[in-house]
């Protein structure tokens, strides 16, 4: 009798830590279950105000989708020979769609007179270096997507951030490929020609001018990034 | 028999010469081995693509980078859930030249007016949500879920950064900077108001 009480004991206790470890599968057309409740309970702000004068001139919007197949791996080095195999335990892949916006602007904090020359009606104005930031970026979260083998645990929270990070830096690392830069000065002149215009200089007598041509080695100098 | 006694000492001295030298030469041929059983943490590598490109004209006389801490809890039969993650954003505060009214400017002599656009938020899209950090998890968590607690951040942080506070020291800042520019292409007078 004793050991059928013990046995039942024990299937009870097994039944409830599998329940207890149950996860629950991420689809999208999952209903939502009657029994969560969500609530808030730790909100913080941390906030850094700063003036600025900044005249953004171009934005470009862009997308990627990052990918990372995660595969357990066993590597190393036995006699100086290295060795890198594929551990069959299961697979977990995951696409993480993603969009950002960059834009290129124009600091006019240190613009003064000496970077303004008049000779009779003609102007020329010396505009500083253009700069580029990401100022922001969205995962699509309905459209993530991941398959993860039986014998293995889904992504975590810690992980999905670190390859959304990933993925964020080498945007920025894309940067000097996309020409924003370019776009930029020729946008700042369409926005200054009109206004000098209005205070009275005729168009063939405007100049907006930059210190020079940039190119993708100058770009690294001229990103800015929040981290 | 001494002669055999000498050969054994020999091959016995010259064993324990090859041992020690095979010793060292097997110690000095693993001393890099090492073995590490674990993922990949490298995303792969794929191409970044341009869906737009726009012409803007945007001043920017204030920028409001905040962080939110938001989380979630859900309670189950036996257990608790709880999702906690570190938002970051930055709120840019200042004018749209695109629009401007036409006669915005008017000059004379030595004298200017200038009438900008109301001061606003410059981008809805002000969350850096790839920077997210993760503070806390437990359980399982869903994209649903993270797309409920982003919501949240950006409603938190447009309550708390677009004040009239912040959007009057953008008004201030924009007509010092207005000026400053103003004064410096020659204009003595210089009036700067902005719409409401």
């Amino acid at each position: 009798m004793r050991k059928y009480v013990l046995f039942t004991c024990a299937v009870l206790v097994v039944l409830g830590l599998l329940f207890c470890h149950s996860r629950i599968v991420h689809e999208d057309t999952e209903a939502p279950d009657p029994v969560v409740q969500a609530i808030d309970t730790v909100p913080m702000l941390v906030t850094q105000v700063q003036q600025c004068a900044k005249l953004y001139t171009a934005e470009y919007r862009v997308h990627k989708i990052i990918t990372h197949d995660d595969v357990i791996r066993l590597k190393g080095t036995v006699l100086q020979r290295d060795f890198n195999l594929k551990v069959p335990l299961g697979d977990r892949k995951i696409a993480i769609p993603m969009d950002a916006k960059l834009k290129a602007y124009i600091d006019f904090s240190q613009f003064s007179e000496r970077n303004i020359e008049r000779q009779g009606d003609k102007i020329t104005i010396l505009l500083p270096d253009p700069k580029v930031t990401m100022t922001s970026s969205k995962i699509d979260q309905k459209n993530v997507r991941q398959y993860v083998a039986l014998t293995r645990a889904y992504f975590s929270d810690a992980e999905l951030a670190n390859y959304q990070q990933q993925g964020r830096a080498a945007i920025i690392a894309d940067i000097p490929k996309l020409g924003i830069l370019e776009t930029a000065q020729a946008n700042a002149a369409k926005v200054l020609v009109p206004m000098l215009k209005d205070m009275g200089y005729e168009e063939k007598n405007i100049t907006v001018a930059f210190r020079k041509q940039y190119g993708a080695d100058d770009i690294l100098q001229l990103i800015r990034s929040e981290e | 028999m001494k002669v055999l006694t000498y050969i054994k000492i020999g091959i016995g001295a010259l064993v324990v010469v090859l041992l020690i030298v095979g010793f060292f030469w097997l110690k000095n041929l693993t001393k890099n081995d090492h073995i590490d059983l674990g993922p990949d943490e490298d995303i792969d590598i794929t191409p970044t693509q341009i869906q737009s490109i726009k012409a803007i004209g945007e001043w920017e006389f204030l920028s409001v980078s905040a962080e939110e801490l938001v989380d979630t809890t859900r309670r189950r039969l036996l257990m608790k859930d709880e999702l906690a993650r570190i938002y970051y954003g930055t709120l840019r505060l200042g004018v749209d030249m695109h629009q401007v009214k036409p006669g915005w400017i008017k000059t004379s002599g030595d004298s200017i007016t200038m009438t900008l656009p109301a001061i606003g938020l410059l981008d809805k899209d002000f969350i850096d949500e790839a920077r997210t950090r993760p503070f806390y998890e437990s359980g399982s968590w869903t994209a649903e879920d993270r797309e409920i607690l982003f919501k949240k951040a950006y409603r938190m942080m447009t309550q708390h950064c677009l004040t009239k506070e912040n959007l009057q020291a953008a008004e201030a800042n924009g007509q010092e900077q207005f000026r400053n520019m103003l004064q410096s292409m020659g204009y003595k007078h210089v009036m700067i108001t902005f719409e409401k």
